[in-house]
């Protein structure tokens, strides 16, 4: 790929960001090339030595917070008219409510995601409580000389105490799971935000 | 950790002269290495964070970027090396159990 390839192809990528950022990193990359010809590499070499541009956005990606790149998608590229400002505050009975429901959709997400976890957890200690209580239960029954009911009872407690250890590797796998997924979604709404392609 | 660890090289890699990305990686090669991709965040961040500045000079006919160390870099790098000692103690601590088994 030529220098001028590689620096539109990455242009094309950097819109969501503020533009001044956006032509900081241009001139960094440019300026790599440079320095990579310079010191005897062809201009494909130097290209090639910066990586695969996916690589170089998910970097960015990775250090621009969510709120910036929201900032940058809202903010007008030019001054606002006055009619255009009056259009505005008159359209706010509209966009304001999507606004709060848009807001509302990712927090509700969010919540969903740690409610899962939360309930979960709850299960495996319910599944604890029983156990225990069926062990103690059954021992007091054993005492009391009802022999039967006492097995049943510390046979169940067992049980419970089985499914509880069990699911206690579950929940940790799932808590994992939830949390990759939570910074998944973040990741992608960014990516969303930065520019038209999507990153993988 | 390495995030924070690679900002401190950074900052030692400009230490004692004003330098530019190319030659910051290059420095930095036999003790760590260090991709241009992210090189990059690491040097908004540490502008960001008033530990360098940037200034554009030129160099045959283009401009440069160069990176200086402020002082508050300075002190950074400082209390790495007080945070360091103690973590070094650490690790002679950790080997010692290990090696009487």
């Amino acid at each position: 790929m030529s220098k001028a390839d590689f620096l539109s192809a990455l242009k094309a990528r950097l819109q969501g960001l503020p533009c001044e950022e956006a032509e900081q990193t241009l001139t960094y990359y440019n300026e790599m090339i440079d320095d990579h010809m310079e010191m005897g590499m062809t201009e494909e070499e130097a290209v090639a030595v910066l990586g695969p541009i996916d690589e170089i956005v998910a970097q960015i990606l990775d250090d621009t917070s969510l709120f910036k790149l929201l900032h940058t998608k809202i903010k007008p590229k030019r001054a606002l008219r006055t009619f255009e400002i009056v259009l505005i505050v008159l359209g706010s009975f509209i966009w304001l409510p999507l606004l709060i429901a848009a807001a509302a959709i990712f927090a509700s997400v969010y919540v969903a995601i740690w409610s899962v976890a939360i309930a979960l957890y709850a299960v495996d200690a319910s599944l604890a409580v029983g156990a225990v209580c069926g062990l103690f239960g059954g021992v007091a029954y054993l005492f009391g000389g009802m022999a039967a009911t006492g097995s049943l009872a510390m046979g169940g407690g067992l049980c419970l105490a089985g499914l509880a250890i069990l699911l206690a590797f579950g929940c940790q796998y799932a808590a994992k799971g939830l949390i990759r997924l939570g910074k998944w979604l973040l990741l992608g709404t960014k990516a969303l935000l930065l520019g038209k392609e999507k990153v993988k | 950790m390495k995030r924070g660890l690679l900002d401190i090289c950074v900052l030692a890699a400009i230490k004692n002269e004003d330098s530019y990305g190319y030659q910051i990686i290059k420095d930095m090669k036999p003790y760590v290495e260090i991709s241009e991709s992210t090189l990059y965040p690491i040097l908004r961040r540490l502008e960001a964070a008033e530990l360098l500045t940037v200034r554009s000079a030129e160099h045959n006919g283009r401009l440069r970027k160069y990176y200086h160390i402020t002082q508050r870099g300075l002190e950074r790098i400082r209390t790495f090396r007080e945070e360091w000692k103690e973590i070094i103690s650490i690790y002679q601590f950790v080997t010692k159990e290990n090696s009487d088994e």
